[in-house]
């Protein structure tokens, strides 16, 4: 067994662990199932026997089919037993798992979520956890009853006759064979199908999201037509899919029919030879019949089995990810900050991928007061916010508070100095309330509406269905851009933190608010150290300094007046917004 | 993702009768009558081969295998001639199986294809106040899930249960004959498995409709949180998270348990008639046997066909949930199909000599019941005359192009394009008269020239022309095929400024009299930004426009600019008139100046 396969076990083990006594005891009513189930043709036998001879009466007749009676009913308090036991145990360990990914997911980082877009997180928590319960509920159980059944049919019919036996199983490892080859083919055409699928919605959400522009533009019946074509390769990959599907099922069947043919043609010759009753062949019939099942069982498992194991090692790959900003062996304590909080960056160099750099050799000290960054689109700038809040990792020996490394403090006590704004608000499908006091459940109402009114805010939450306890987000009132990023604000400056960062905050806000939110965060940024990037030169009139990065550089450094005077792509900015001004 | 697109909607009273649903889908299925007759005739051959085979297997006990009478010569030879009887039934099953799988799978899908078609014509051909109150997903799933829901009560269902109705019937009418008495007993059994079916097949629905929705609400929180993990634990809100995920996740599985159970009753219940039959047959059926009423190969015979009757029922009760919610699905879908909330009619005229003059003559307006948001609003527009219209968020400017492009009809007032009222004017020939740039764009699944073209037949010197324009040059040397690279679905992933300048190359392809440009800047960066405002330029001259901007940047080189307050005009003039004039158009430059 290799490492990988054995590490997978262990997982799967410490996830039932806690509910052995549940799966032994459903297992135990899931081996009496198929033991009582195996009992009842050896009655059906005795009892057509015992007609063929003569030797029946009406009352043995009536006690066996009150035996078989009383077998149906044990087999029903005992299958009931186990699909509680160990379907429920195969649910609970689902849950256990998706708490464990969740868990896992939690205490990740950038870097991990870069590479994992939250849908592939979604994915490995539904689709892929439901590969592993699937396998350890349904296929554990069908194998174990594949198994079981087999190995007690084929001893039967071996007790029975050994001849026919082996006659009537020949077929069946072709059975097994072509289950598992179909299957393969089969998810496979179904996955083609899927994504085809996918596109036809896609098509739809498209078409119906810019409806304005097919109307003006008059293409209904070019995008009707589109829509039948994406339809029409739909329609073949659903007919390959059935090709498939059609052969597969009844392949089984045909199998099954071989097999008792060839016990009709032994077994008949040696009835009239006299070597096997009549009952003893109708008994063997009705083993052969209970074999079909555990046969295609056998595939059905392996593919089952195939599915989970991938998926399992999918989940795990999540479970073994450790953040890169990991918890310092030996944590330096946070430094003294009672004469406010210095952020410096020394010789920052930040790379995507080999040869890619996107920082070079950043310097720049922050506080206390307000650092502005400015620069083109993708210079650079919020790369710099999210090293500074931590959300990036860096080397050694670049990112220092008060004089310490910020690898040698723990990133959770960093995380609590910080307050983060970022370009792409992120908001809660919660109430506004829970939204605002994010970082601080326990803050009162009052200061929660102070911080939704430093955000310039408060008075369009008033005018919501339920004010602050109205539910945003998918299922509930949707935001505009300007006051999602409001809302964001509002949660930084709740939040108190001795460092503020925000990485082009106002962007979506009209002008008239944005001056009223500079107005209200001058007081914030006096006993603060803030750091904003952001396209908007106006925060920057309120800026101690200014730097301005250009492709991934520091390129200048000043106040706003200084650099609007000597900065040559500073002074086009500010000139393009003077423009407007002349008459 | 598979599966799931977030579709749980309760199953409400519709106003259609089942009979006008089934009506309905029966008219679908009439053109394919000839294909499913064969998918039944086909299914009957397999219910047949089916039968024969038990009923083979008695023949062969009764008449060689137990006939002491013969000689064993010929009850070899018997048994012989059965086994071929054997093969061709269990062949044919197979074949005929295989077929009708097939055979169905496809008409269902052309009846599901030209369902899909008939519903994206008729939601496609719906006037835009019908789009102001349908969400998009909503649309979307009438077109997958529930389409996919008819088709697989179509495939899955109605052969089947047809089949199995049928199969049930002649297995009891072979009982009846081989043995009434033992057949009327076992008959009694049915009502209650019935009752019972139905029960579950309701409950069994409700249950997973159930953990439909604490899937969705999940899925959903997973992503959200993973979309927001920075924020999360900049926030320190981990803890939090991670209770609300645990009730979340309990949740599911309280639910999931409860399914769980209420299968584990249902299945086991059904194999217990079954065996309580078998137990009948013996004790009611071995009694017969020995009066000499009955063979022993017709007791094995109807040990066997008890087994075939009680399959089907197991799987009833999941086909009944599957009927009962694809009649639901096919209710929803032909209450959408019968919509009649068309586009306003037009007229069919068309100006003598179409210049591009536009007027709005005391045009009021309110969207569905809502407030007015255009009030006795009027403006004149000369032909080849830029005109921006800028204003805060409601004020109306977007309605006005609305109105224009006839998507709505004004309240009171009327809308000239070159002295003609745009309700009498021939739609087709108008939304080909303006060309329209927007903040949405939208990419066809085809190549960038179809792209462009939009099938129109416009020369390879004109494309030339309007590539160079719209300042496709850096975008086209990009694509390794050039023009006729596939983009959209399927093809290249465009930028939303590569879409942008894409939707202005589709605009003046159709050399446009009237051009309009609805915050076709809006959400692009700066260095595109430059690049289009550059195309655009070049692209407003000598033709009439309307520019609809945030940035008053773009909107200076207006020849006249209209400041809307409100659903009126309340400034108008040219930028360094309205500039000095120290009103609205003043403020708004002042708070750009403060904002940049």
């Amino acid at each position: 067994m290799n490492p990988e396969t054995k590490r997978r076990l262990r997982l799967l083990f410490s996830l039932f662990r806690p509910r052995l006594a549940a799966l032994a005891a459903g297992f135990a009513a899931l081996l009496a199932v198929d033991a009582m189930q195996l009992f009842i043709p050896r009655v059906i036998r005795d009892a057509v026997d015992g007609i063929a001879a003569g030797s029946a009466d009406e009352q043995s007749l009536f006690r066996q089919g009150l035996v078989i009676a009383a077998l149906g009913c044990g087999v029903f308090v005992c299958r009931y037993g186990w699909r509680r036991l160990i379907l429920g145990a195969s649910r609970q360990v689902e849950r256990d798992l998706r708490a464990r990914i969740f868990d896992a997911v939690l205490g990740l980082d950038a870097p991990f979520f870069h590479k994992n877009p939250p849908g592939s997180i979604v994915a490995l928590a539904s689709n892929d956890l439901n590969a592993v319960q699937m396998a350890c509920g349904m296929g554990l159980v069908a194998l174990v009853d594949a198994v079981v059944m087999t190995l007690a049919c084929i001893g039967f019919m071996l007790a029975m006759h050994p001849f026919l036996t082996l006659i009537a199983v020949a077929p069946l490892p072709f059975l097994a064979l072509a289950t598992a080859l179909l299957s393969a083919r089969l998810h496979h055409r179904f996955a083609a199908a899927q994504k085809r699928f996918a596109e036809l919605s896609e098509f739809c959400r498209q078409s119906f999201a810019a409806i304005r522009l097919v109307k003006a533009a008059g293409i209904e019946a070019r995008q009707t037509r589109a829509f039948g074509r994406i339809g029409r390769s739909y329609i073949r990959d659903n007919l390959r899919l059935a090709t498939v599907q059609g052969a597969l099922f009844p392949f089984s069947g045909l199998m099954g029919n071989l097999c008792l043919l060839l016990v009709l043609l032994a077994g008949g010759r040696l009835v009239i030879e006299g070597a096997v009753s009549v009952g003893e062949l109708v008994a063997f019939i009705s083993y052969l019949f209970m074999l079909t099942w555990p046969m295609m069982a056998f595939g059905w498992v392996a593919g089952l089995f195939q599915r989970g194991m991938t998926s399992l090692s999918r989940i795990m790959k999540v479970l073994d990810s450790r953040p890169v900003m990991a918890e310092p062996s030996e944590p330096l304590p946070l430094p003294a900050m009672d004469k406010g909080v210095r952020i410096e960056l020394s010789g920052l160099n930040l790379d995507s991928g080999p040869g890619r750099r996107l920082l070079e050799g950043i310097e720049l000290s922050a506080g206390p007061g307000l650092l502005g960054i400015a620069g083109p689109t993708g210079a650079g700038k919020s790369l710099i916010a999210a090293v500074v809040a931590r959300i990036l990792p860096v080397a050694d020996g670049c990112l220092f508070i008060n004089g310490v490394d910020a690898n040698r403090i723990s990133p959770a006590a960093w995380r609590g100095l910080v307050a983060f704004v970022p370009q792409h608000s992120l908001l809660f499908a919660d109430t506004v309330r829970a939204n605002i006091a994010l970082g601080r459940p326990d803050a009162g109402l009052a200061e929660i509406e102070a911080a939704a009114r430093a955000a310039a805010i408060h008075d369009e939450i008033m005018a919501m269905p339920a004010g602050y306890e109205t539910v945003i987000g998918e299922r509930g009132v949707s935001l505009s851009g300007g006051q999602k990023q409001r809302l964001a604000l509002a949660r930084a400056i709740l939040s108190d933190k001795p460092v503020l960062v925000m990485d082009d905050p106002l962007s979506a806000v009209d002008a008239a608010t944005e001056q009223e939110i500079i107005a209200n965060l001058r007081k914030i940024f006096r006993n603060r150290t803030c750091i904003v990037a952001s396209h908007r030169f106006s925060l920057f009139e309120e800026a101690d300094r200014v730097v301005v990065i250009e492709r991934g550089r520091v390129t200048d450094r000043g106040s706003h007046r200084e650099l609007a005077a000597r900065n040559p792509w500073y002074a086009m900015v500010a000139a393009r917004q003077a423009m407007d001004l002349k008459p | 993702m598979r599966g799931n697109f977030g579709y749980f909607e309760d199953d409400r009273p519709g106003s259609f009768s089942a009979g006008a649903i089934w009506k309905r889908i029966l008219v679908r299925v009439r053109p394919w009558w000839k294909s499913v007759l064969l998918a039944v005739v086909l299914s009957q051959v397999v219910v047949g081969a089916g039968l024969a085979i038990p009923w083979l297997v008695k023949e062969a006990l009764d008449r060689y295998i137990t006939a002491a009478g013969l000689a064993p010569a010929e009850r070899i030879s018997g048994i012989l001639r059965i086994a071929v009887l054997f093969c061709a039934t269990a062949a044919t099953g197979f074949a005929a199986n295989f077929f009708q799988v097939v055979v169905l799978e496809r008409c269902g899908q052309e009846i599901m294809h030209r369902l899909r078609q008939d519903l994206f014509a008729r939601i496609i051909s719906l006037g835009l106040p019908f789009f102001d109150r349908q969400p998009v997903g909503r649309l979307v799933t009438r077109l997958t899930n529930d389409i996919q829901n008819m088709h697989e009560m179509f495939t899955s269902v109605i052969v089947t249960l047809f089949n199995d109705i049928l199969r049930m019937a002649a297995i009891v009418v072979i009982l009846a004959a081989m043995n009434p008495v033992l057949a009327g007993i076992l008959l009694l059994a049915l009502p209650p498995l019935f009752g019972l079916t139905a029960l579950f097949g309701r409950t069994a629905r409700r249950l997973f409709r159930d953990i439909r929705a604490t899937v969705a609400a999940l899925n959903s929180f997973v992503q959200e949180c993973a979309s927001g993990m920075s924020v999360i634990q900049i926030f320190g809100a981990e803890d939090r998270v991670r209770s609300r995920f645990d009730e979340l996740n309990r949740d599911n599985l309280v639910r999931n348990l409860r399914q769980i159970a209420v299968f584990a009753m249902f299945m086991p219940v059904i194999e217990l008639f079954a065996t309580a039959s078998t137990a009948v047959v013996i004790w009611r059926g071995g009694s017969r046997v020995l009066e000499g009423m009955m063979s022993i190969g017709a007791l094995a015979a109807f040990l066997h066909y008890i087994r075939l009757f009680f399959q089907p029922v197991r799987e009833m009760s999941q086909k009944y949930s599957i009927v009962q919610s694809a009649v639901a699905s096919a209710e929803r879908i032909f209450l959408l199909l019968e919509t009649t909330q068309q586009e306003p009619q037009g007229g069919g005229r068309v100006p003598r000599s179409p210049a591009g003059a536009v007027e709005f003559r005391e045009v009021s307006f309110a969207y569905d019941g809502g407030p007015e948001v255009l009030r006795g609003f009027s403006l004149k527009i000369a032909p080849g005359e830029t005109v921006a219209i800028v204003g805060p968020t409601g004020s109306g400017k977007t309605t006005v192009i609305n109105l224009l492009e006839g998507f709505y009809r004004p309240g009171r007032g009327a809308i000239l394009v070159d002295g003609v009222a745009v309700d009498e004017l021939d739609p087709a020939w108008l939304r080909r008269f303006i060309g329209l740039v927007s903040q949405e764009t939208l990419i066809l699944p085809a190549s960038l020239r179809e792209n462009i073209t939009l099938g129109r037949d416009i020369g390879e010197a004109a494309l030339a022309r309007v590539v160079e324009q719209a300042r496709l040059g850096p975008l086209l040397s990009r694509m390794e095929k050039g023009l006729d690279t596939a983009v959209g679905i399927g093809g290249r992933v465009l930028s939303a400024g590569e879409e942008q300048l894409i939707a202005l190359a589709r605009a003046l392809a159709g050399d446009p009299g009237i051009l309009i440009l609805d915050e076709a800047t809006a959400s692009i960066d700066s260095a595109t930004e430059s690049l289009i405002e550059e195309a655009i330029a070049t692209t407003l001259a000598g033709r009439t426009a309307i520019v609809i901007a945030h940035r008053l940047s773009t909107v200076r080189r207006a020849d006249r600019i209209v400041v809307m307050e409100a659903g009126r005009i309340a400034e108008s003039g040219s930028h360094e008139d309205l500039a000095a004039a120290g009103g609205r158009y003043a403020a708004m430059l002042e708070g750009e100046r403060l904002r940049d």
